[in-house]
Order: structure tokens, then sequence, then C-alpha cells
């Protein structure tokens, strides 16, 4: 009789053992950790303290009151990593190699602003590591083919689309657009969205220039721009341009019906700057107080919540940074509801695996006090809408879209002369 | 419309020459008599911009009462930059100089971050402005750039009419002959840098009523670099050939701007960056001294 071996069958035991993931035997770990190079000084810093503000907030919530996430029926919590990069491309690669060799991160939040992000992008994906930009809204970080890489924050091609929409349904006899902008990627590929968008409502864009980095001195742009009298202006790139580019309109006298500035005009350091100067400048923001975003919305859309409530989520930023006085911008709004993204992605994968998480995370859509979320299959953002503010007596007001307005948009704006001698942008 | 534009930025091109070279003379000074590259000098611009914000924001007062507590506060940073590190420093290799003002640098910018944060902030300061047809020109911006040509003069007389002005020359001569002849070698340098430093940590206020907006710790980078560029077209050790060299660097940038755009398919700003650079290679190349030479 020929006997029965069990040898075939324990090697085959062996041989899966060693060939299967690690993952597939893995039990929970004991924490989850969030990997972070922050952008905690340099010329990022403002957006960096408010973007890790949001994410202590946001971890915060899980670990407190959500309870942890979920894997294999045992809550984990969650935990935060995270280095200062200085702003700077050369330290993100490497904070981002030490993260994931030497802290054995479980995910890493991608660095403030899109050339900072993309930078990093491919060293997450050599180590095959699930990399969540927060800061990065440059369409070209989602053409490159990165597989671990997911947006949070909207894509910048559709940042000035409300704006044109608001200008062209309040002022249908405004026709002529000038585009001025920072020669960075981020401006570069929201201007290329604008002048798209802008073309197809019809308006004429009589004036397209860019501007360097660190630009200090903007007059010759804005000579030449006023030449061509445009009815209003799209502009921009960061935070100290921004400014730079209103007081240098001032001091030019270059009157126009509407300016809106992306990056530096929703920040309250812009009127703390500029005093009446900004009254009535707007500028697209992916978040602010004020939106309608809730658990009953939420229930309305049949799409699943998940977070704090607007004003929870504030109150947990304030004491996230240790000063009641700071409000979070949409930049603390985003890297939070990211981590939510995180933790509803990790628990419907039901592991910390990054190709697993990411594969849950182009499944999912939900809402949170961030609005809702949803990507595209090569990871960029696209269920995120953005809303248009504008300062209205020295206070940010949401004015478009008309389902989120928390007030009439002011068009035109108060001239520079009219503002200042004190006049408000009042509707 | 080309002429109006061309016109209109070169008025802006002078005035805002007036005030980059101001803030050049501090480190042409630094370098005619001590030999010594200040890295640090947009730190020290920056330190400026923060006294003119909290004397204008914090204390309620005009910009124009910052410009002598600035120059003090220059001339104190100055002497005690000077005689913690620069002194033990002066006979030692080139690059240790360098890695110290460079390090200076970054410790004021860290400073500054630390006490005031690191926001882009800015005051707003209204006195008016004359419209000259072609363009409109702030009065601050106006007041900045007759402070500076006010300053660069107070220091051309300083040099000419003080015995300490005469002093500086002689050690910028000869500095051994100088000391043979009974000068205090050790006090002229000691006087140069924290002169160097006033006259910067001054301009950094002057910079700010021409553009006050953007002060933040780090701002100082782009100074640093047109304080080169303005240095060696000006004779790298001549504080007045710097003033002259920011007066042509300020012509160039904004006249250069109208010039460019009338090129189809440019940008203007990216090739007026590189029109400055190259001047600065041409001039290295033929005349490295400088256009002026140092007197």
């Amino acid at each position: 009789m020929k006997s029965f071996s069990l040898k075939p069958f324990v090697f085959l035991i062996v041989c899966l053992f060693f060939f299967l993931p690690a993952s597939a035997f893995a039990a929970p770990p004991d924490e989850i950790v969030i990997g972070h190079p922050a952008c905690l000084s340099g010329k990022y810093a403002k957006a960096g303290e408010q973007a890790v503000g949001g994410i202590e907030a946001c971890i915060h919530w899980v670990n407190s009151q959500y309870g942890g996430v979920t894997l294999d029926g045992k809550k984990v919590p969650l935990a935060y990593k995270k280095y200062d990069c200085e702003s700077k491309k050369e330290n993100v690669t490497s904070l981002i190699g030490r993260l994931i060799t030497v802290d054995q991160v479980d995910v890493v939040f991608a660095p403030y602003s899109s050339g900072l992000t993309l930078r990093g992008a491919p060293v997450a994906e050599g180590h095959s590591m699930l990399y969540m930009d927060h800061g990065g809204a440059n369409n070209k970080i989602f053409e490159q083919g990165f597989q671990y890489t997911v947006q949070t924050i909207g894509p910048a091609t559709s940042y000035h689309k409300g704006t044109l929409d608001m200008v062209k349904k309040i002022a249908p006899d405004a026709e002529k657009v000038a585009l001025a902008y920072e020669d960075s990627e981020f401006a570069t590929m929201v201007m290329e969205g604008a002048k798209t968008h802008a073309e197809e409502l019809g308006f004429e864009v009589v004036f397209e220039r860019t501007y360097p980095k660190g630009v200090t001195d903007m007059t010759p742009l804005l000579s030449a721009m006023k030449a061509t009298d445009p009815d209003f202006v799209l502009g921009g790139g960061h935070f100290e341009d921004g400014q730079l580019f209103n007081r240098q309109m001032s001091d030019l006298n270059i009157d126009v019906d509407c300016l809106s500035l992306i990056a530096a005009a929703t920040l309250p350091a812009f009127y703390e700057a500029l005093g009446n100067m900004a009254e009535g400048v707007m500028g697209p923001s992916h978040w602010e107080y004020g939106v309608t975003y809730s658990q009953k919305a939420a229930k309305e859309r049949r799409i699943r919540w998940i977070g704090p409530s607007q004003d929870e989520f504030v109150s947990l930023f304030k004491e996230a940074v240790g000063d009641q006085d700071m409000v979070p911008d949409y930049h603390a709004a985003e890297a939070g509801a990211q981590v939510l993204a995180y933790v509803l992605a990790a628990e419907k994968a039901g592991s910390v695996d990054s190709g697993k998480v990411r594969a849950a995370l182009g499944d999912l859509e939900f809402m949170s006090f961030y609005g809702t979320w949803d990507i595209s299959d090569s990871g960029l953002q696209v269920g995120h809408s953005m809303v248009d503010v504008q300062w209205q007596g020295g206070e940010r007001v949401i004015v478009w879209p008309e389902s989120a307005q928390t007030g009439k948009p002011c068009y035109p704006m108060p001239t520079f002369d009219q503002k200042a001698e004190g006049k408000k942008a009042l509707p | 419309m080309f002429l109006e534009q061309l016109s209109g930025n070169l008025v802006q091109g002078v005035v805002l020459g007036a005030v980059y070279g101001m803030a050049t003379m501090g480190l042409s000074l630094i370098f005619g008599v001590l030999k010594v590259v200040n890295v640090g000098h947009g730190a020290f611009v920056m330190v400026g911009a923060f006294v003119a914000l909290f004397f204008f924001n914090t204390l309620g007062l005009n910009p124009i009462f910052a410009i002598p507590a600035a120059f003090a506060v220059g001339i104190a940073l100055g002497l005690a930059f000077y005689y913690t590190a620069i002194r033990k420093l002066l006979h030692a290799p080139e690059l240790a100089t360098l890695l110290a003002t460079f390090s200076v640098g970054v410790l004021l910018e860290e400073t500054i971050k630390m006490i005031f944060g690191s926001e882009f902030r800015g005051y707003n300061w209204d006195v008016g402005k004359i419209d000259l047809v072609f363009t409109a020109l702030p009065m601050s911006k106006i007041l900045a750039a007759l402070g500076s040509v006010f300053i660069a003069v107070l220091l051309y007389v300083w040099f000419k009419r003080t015995r300490a002005g005469s002093a500086m020359r002689s050690v910028v001569e000869d500095s051994q002959g100088a000391r043979v002849c009974g000068i205090n070698v050790d006090g002229v340098y000691a006087m140069s840098f924290a002169l160097g430093i006033g006259l910067t940590v001054a301009s950094g206020v002057l910079l700010t009523m021409f553009i006050p907006v953007g002060i933040n710790p780090y701002m100082g980078g782009g100074y640093t670099l047109k304080a080169f560029v303005i240095a060696v077209l000006g004779g790298l050790s001549s504080p007045y050939g710097a003033f002259f060299g920011g007066l042509v660097f300020g012509l160039i940038e904004n006249t250069s701007y109208t010039m460019f755009a009338l090129i189809p398919g440019v940008e203007p700003f990216a090739l007026t960056r590189f029109l400055s650079f190259l001047i600065l290679l041409i001039i290295l190349l033929i005349r490295p001294t400088g256009i002026i030479k140092a007197k």
C-alpha cells in the first residue's frame, strides 16, 4: 500500500509562509504612525503651522472621540511623527527617507506647496509608501504615474472657476481679464485653468504675464497691465507676493472691478498688513469658517460623514496650537481632513499596508467639516468644491458659490482712492 | 503707450535705485575696509524692516523716526558681532568670515522669527501720492529715495571732512602705514564694521518705506543677491560707487522690463534678471574691481 506523505503539504505551507507578505499575518499594530516633513520654518512656515495644527486637531479627535482606527476589531490610536523640512526641497527628500526607513511610519503626509510635494513623491513611491498630499494643488503631480500619491486639496486648475462664474453672472458687461502670477508650478497651473475657463465663458484675456518667485518690486509688470485696462484681475502665487501685488496696484492707482489673489488674500495676515487697502479683494479658498458642511448635509447626499463639526474642529485646532487667538484657515482644514480620509481608508482596507489603503482610498467618498472627498484613478481630488471669499468691512465673507454664501459680493470693489479715504467694500 | 510706460518705469527705477544703493553702501564699506564679504547682509536689512514695523505698528510712530533707531540698533549689532567673531577671524582664511557672516545671518533670522513669528507682515503708512500723468508715485517712496540720498551725502561728508573719516580712508589706503602714524587700526575696523551694519539696518527701514509689505524673517535673501550685483557694479569696495550702482541697477531692472516686453513670447521679468547677472558677469570679466574704483 502506498503510504501517504505529508511532506508536500508541509513544503507548500513553508513556501506560503515565506512568500506571502508579512502584513498578511500581521496583527494590528499598537499605533499607526503618520509621518510628516512639515514646513515649520522657512517661506511656508505660516501654512505649515496651520497644517500641523489641523493634523494634530484631527488626530486628537480620532483618538479621543472616535476611539482610534478599527483594525481587526481592535481600536488602534494614531501617532504623529514630524520633522521641520524648513520649506526646502532637499530636506523633504531626506526627511521622507528617514521617516520611512528609520521611523517606519505607516503613511507619509506631504509638506505644503506643489513644489515640495512633487519633490517628495518619487521618494515615497520608491518605498511603495502611501503619500497623502494636503498642500500641493498642481495637477501635474498626478500626471507622473505615481501609484501611491493621493490628493486632499483641490486641483489647481479649479481655483478661479468660481470667481469667473461669479463675474459672468453678476457683471455680464465685464469683458477683459488680466492674469498676472508667480512663475511657480502651482500658480502656473491655477492660471492655466483660469485662462481656459475664462475663454469658455467668453472673456478676453488681455494680459498674461508672470513674475519670479521672491519678487520685491512688481511696478514694471503692473504698469504694463494697467495699460491694457482690464475689468478684473486674477493673480498672485503665495503670501508675500500677494501683499505686494495689492500694495503696488494701489501705489499705481490701478482700479479694477474685481481683484482675486490666490493663497494670500484669504489669510488674516493679508488684511493686517494692508488694512483698508485690502477691502473688496477676493481669494479662492478650500475652506472657510461658515461653510455649510454638516452631518445633516452628508445624510441628505447619502454619503458617509466622519470627523468633528466645524466648531469642534476650530476648538480642537486652538487647543492643538496652544493659541486661543489663532484661527484655522484652509491649510489646517485640508490637512485635518486628510487624517480622516486615512482613517476611513485604513478601516476599509482592514490594514495599514500602503497598497491596500491606497486601493481603499480610490473607492472612498465621504463628507467632513472640510467638505466632500473623492479622488480620481490618478489620485487627483475631484470631490471637493472651493469657495470664494471677499474682504468686507475687515471680515472674510464667503461670496461664492451662491449655495455657500455668507454674504453678497461687493462688485465693483471700491477704488484705491476711495479705500484710502476709509470706504469699505460693502455690497 | 510705450513711451508712457518707459517714462514711468524710468522714474520708478531712479527712486527704487536710490534705495537699493543705500542698501548696498554698508556691504561695500565693510568689504572696502575689512575685506570681509558680509553674506548675512540681507538679514541685517530684515532687522531694519522689523524696526520700522515695530515703530509703526507697536509704537504708532512714523517710520522716518525708525531710521536713526535702526541705525543705532545696527551700530550695536555691528560692534557686538565685530568683537565676538570678526575680529578673531580677520586674518583667518576668507572662508571663515564668509561662514561667520552667514551664520550670524541665520541666527538673526531665527531670533526674529522667535520674537515676531514667521508671518508676512506689513504696515500701511499713507502720506498721499503724486500723479505724474505717466505714473503715480506714493510720497512714501519719494521720502525713501530722498532719505537714501541724504544719508549717502552725510556719509560722503563724514568721510571727507572728519578725522574719523580720514582715519578710515587711510586704513583703506595702507593699514600698516596708518598704524605707524598712530591710528588705532583695530578701532577703525570696529567703527567701519559697525557703521556698515548700521547703514544696512537703516536701509531696511527705507526699503519698507518703498515696499511696506512682505516683512518676514526670511525676506533678506533677495536683497543679499541684489546687493552683490550692485556692489560689483559700483566697485566692490566703494560705498559711493555702490550708491550709483544701485541707481544703475534700479534703472536696468525697471526700464529693461519695458524693452523686453516688446519681444513677443518672452517673459520680461525673467530676462531682466538674466540681464542683471549678465552685466555682473561681464563686469567681473573685464573689470573685476567694479566700474567705480575705490578711493
